[in-house]
């Protein structure tokens, strides 16, 4: 399939703002290395032209709908980032009638940095969905799905097959890198508190020493937030500086959610998740 | 004719120095470059293309203890946190001695900040001289070069199976004494071109550009994650706060914070004199293109190009000085 999707958008996009049916068009363009995308923000006609869609249009657009609550904003997102607008509606954090999902088939995406397009990302190679679940706007033509593949993942099951004192190691190791900038949470479409826990004075959840303790008090509380929420965007791993596996940790949470509540983050804009909702009878083991 | 140093004989100089010295260069773990404490020399990367993070993570680290606070016979007693032994920072980049000179600026202004300036008297700078630049540096731009030795000790040029070894300071000459030199006729090679920026005439049309949309279209993308700040050799905010340990031992910590963060400037009472992510992401270009000049005698950059590679959204600092330099050229002349 050779389509221009970049093309789609651009006419799509032309047409939303020319029509005053948005405010403002997200999707992407060229960065200024040539090679990979960057995120463009279309307030006329005219800047449509600068849109793109190729496989280095990694970054995840949904959380920048926050900056625009209440502005008619229509979003290039690939079927990962719709995952994430739902999970924004689902926490009544975006009024649907403001958001215009322009939902792209997705041929998958790959490792860029600055100045380097490299093979294609592992989560897309095992990613189950890659037509959009929503959407206002189809870009391009919907594809047959690959069977879901089933079973953990290979890395997850090394990490889990560890005694308790090996696992600590290895995370220890891994977080002792943390610079603590928190980029990971800054980029997560789930990460959306006026005031994150990691920066309260009183109480002190968290110190701003880079011990192993805090270090360790960060990371896992983040991933908890995330539990039953993460869209497995991939956002938090893509922009650590230090490359710290928090998808592991991601995982490793979404298939322990997925197993006790028979749930997947974001596949709908209505279904609340697991930890949002509370059912008297609810028991599954855990209380 | 020059002073040269075989490539087996550098190593060996490194390895005799760390018997009586720490050895900072660069190390790469997990695909990420920094400098950081060597444990053997055969670990240090000689050709670090890029460091990801900047040599201040040796004088103004991501995290430290500045001093402790007890209490000893009835007597409150302050240990401040010292230095065992004299240090080498080894492969500094040479925008990255500008770099150095850049945070002696606030740190060393009087009053000198103590821990900043025992590391910074203790420590040595033996730069490595780049052979190649690359797409995202701009050194020549902001008074740099990548031969330039103006602030370091000691310098080192690849050529001829070894490096030409360069060192006008009493630190550096003081250093070499245990080094294997030779006298060479190797030819100096020719330092390899740099893109250019206009960064002439910036801290004057900064004033002019400061309320264009521009900051808020441009900020519009910015996730605010610090890490422009984080990896850049002049970048120096930080926070500090105090902790109790056991015993009652109370620890002063210092640790990297940046402009971009929401809470930064957060007040008691709960205001932010600057509120939106436009006068965020503003901030750290206005400290560097204009306060620091106007306070502090220098631009707030060396052209080092790692806020360019780190951001995740390509927030590139040499677009933005030539989108200033064309916005304040309209300014200046009058038009719309
Ligand atoms: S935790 Fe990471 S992968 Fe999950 S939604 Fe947040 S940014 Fe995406
Ligand atoms: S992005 Fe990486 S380094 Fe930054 S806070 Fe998150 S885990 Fe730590
Ligand atoms: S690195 Fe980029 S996204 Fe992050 S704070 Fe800096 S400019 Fe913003
Ligand atoms: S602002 Fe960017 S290019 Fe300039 S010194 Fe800092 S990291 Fe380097
Ligand atoms: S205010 Fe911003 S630009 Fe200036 S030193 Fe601090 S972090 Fe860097």
């Amino acid at each position: 399939m050779t389509m221009d999707l970049g093309q789609i958008i651009k006419e799509k996009a032309h047409e939303l703002l020319a029509s005053k049916k948005v405010e403002c068009v997200l999707g992407y363009e060229r960065a200024t290395d040539g090679k990979t995308a960057r995120p463009l923000f279309a307030y006329t006609p005219e800047e449509t032209e600068r849109f793109i869609f190729d496989e280095t249009c990694v970054h995840g657009l949904a959380k920048f709908l926050l900056n625009w609550k209440d502005k008619s904003t229509a979003i290039v997102a690939k079927p990962c980032d719709v995952r994430s607008v739902n999970l924004l509606l689902q926490e009544k954090q975006l009024n649907r009638d403001k958001v215009f999902i322009m939902g792209v088939v997705c041929p998958g995406v790959a490792e860029c940095s600055w100045d380097r397009v490299g093979p294609p990302q592992q989560r897309c190679n095992a990613c189950p969905q890659h037509n959009p679940p929503v959407y206002d706007f189809l870009v391009g033509e919907p594809v047959p799905e690959k069977e879901p593949q089933n079973g953990v993942d290979p890395e997850v099951a090394r990490i889990k097959a560890m005694t308790a004192a090996e696992r600590r190691a290895f995370w220890n190791q891994q977080f002792d890198r943390c610079v603590r900038c928190y980029a990971c949470r800054q980029a997560c479409p789930g990460c959306y508190c006026t005031e994150c826990f990691v920066d309260q004075v009183d109480p002190t959840w968290v110190g701003i020493r880079h011990s192993p303790a805090d270090n360790h008090m960060w990371n896992t509380v983040r991933g908890f937030h995330l539990a039953g929420r993460c869209t497995q965007c991939g956002e938090c791993q893509r922009v650590c500086p230090v490359n710290i596996p928090l998808m592991l940790v991601n995982d490793e949470l979404t298939q322990e959610v997925g197993d006790k509540f028979a749930f997947q983050p974001g596949m709908d804009p209505s279904t609340l998740p697991p930890f949002a909702t509370f059912k008297k009878d609810e028991h599954l083991g855990i209380g | 004719m020059a002073k040269f140093i075989s490539k087996t004989d550098l190593l060996a100089w490194l390895e005799g120095l760390m018997k009586e010295r720490t050895l900072a260069a660069p190390i790469k773990e997990e695909g990420v470059t920094r400098f950081a404490p060597v444990k053997k020399v055969a670990d240090i990367v000689m050709d670090p293309g890029a460091t990801d993070f900047s040599p201040k993570d040796w004088f103004f680290p991501p995290s430290e203890t500045l001093f402790t606070v007890s209490k000893a016979d009835g007597k409150t007693v302050i240990t401040p946190r010292t230095m065992e032994k004299e240090a080498i920072l080894f492969g500094l980049h040479p925008c990255d001695g500008l770099g150095v000179a850049l945070m002696d600026l606030p740190f060393l202004a009087e009053p000198a900040d103590a821990s900043y300036a025992e590391k910074r008297e203790k420590t040595t700078l033996v730069g490595l001289a780049c052979r190649q630049s690359r797409p995202e540096c701009f050194c020549t731009s902001l008074g740099s070069n990548p031969f330039d030795a103006t602030y370091l000790d000691v310098l080192l040029i690849e050529a001829g199976g070894g490096y030409i070894v360069q060192s006008k300071t009493e630190k550096g000459q003081k250093l070499l004494a245990s080094a294997k030199l030779t006298e060479s006729n190797v030819e100096t090679p020719a330092p390899p071109a740099v893109n250019t920026v206009p960064v002439e005439g910036l801290v004057a049309i900064a004033p002019h550009v400061f309320n264009d949309a521009f900051w808020t279209r441009l900020a519009d993308r910015c996730i605010h994650c610090n890490m422009c700040a984080f990896v850049c050799p002049a970048c120096y905010c930080f926070d500090i706060r105090d902790y109790v340990g056991k015993g009652g031992v109370v620890e002063r910590v210092r640790s990297w914070e940046s402009c971009q963060a929401a809470g930064f400037t957060k007040i008691a009472g709960g205001y932010t004199p600057r509120p939106t992510k436009a006068a965020r992401l503003r901030q750290r270009f206005y400290h560097k293109f204009l306060y620091m000049p106007k306070q502090l005698g220098s631009i707030g950059c060396t052209g080092c190009g790692r806020c360019v590679r780190v951001c995740p959204v390509n927030i590139d600092i040499r677009e933005i000085i030539t989108t200033m330099q064309k916005i304040g050229a309209k300014v200046a002349v009058g038009a719309p």
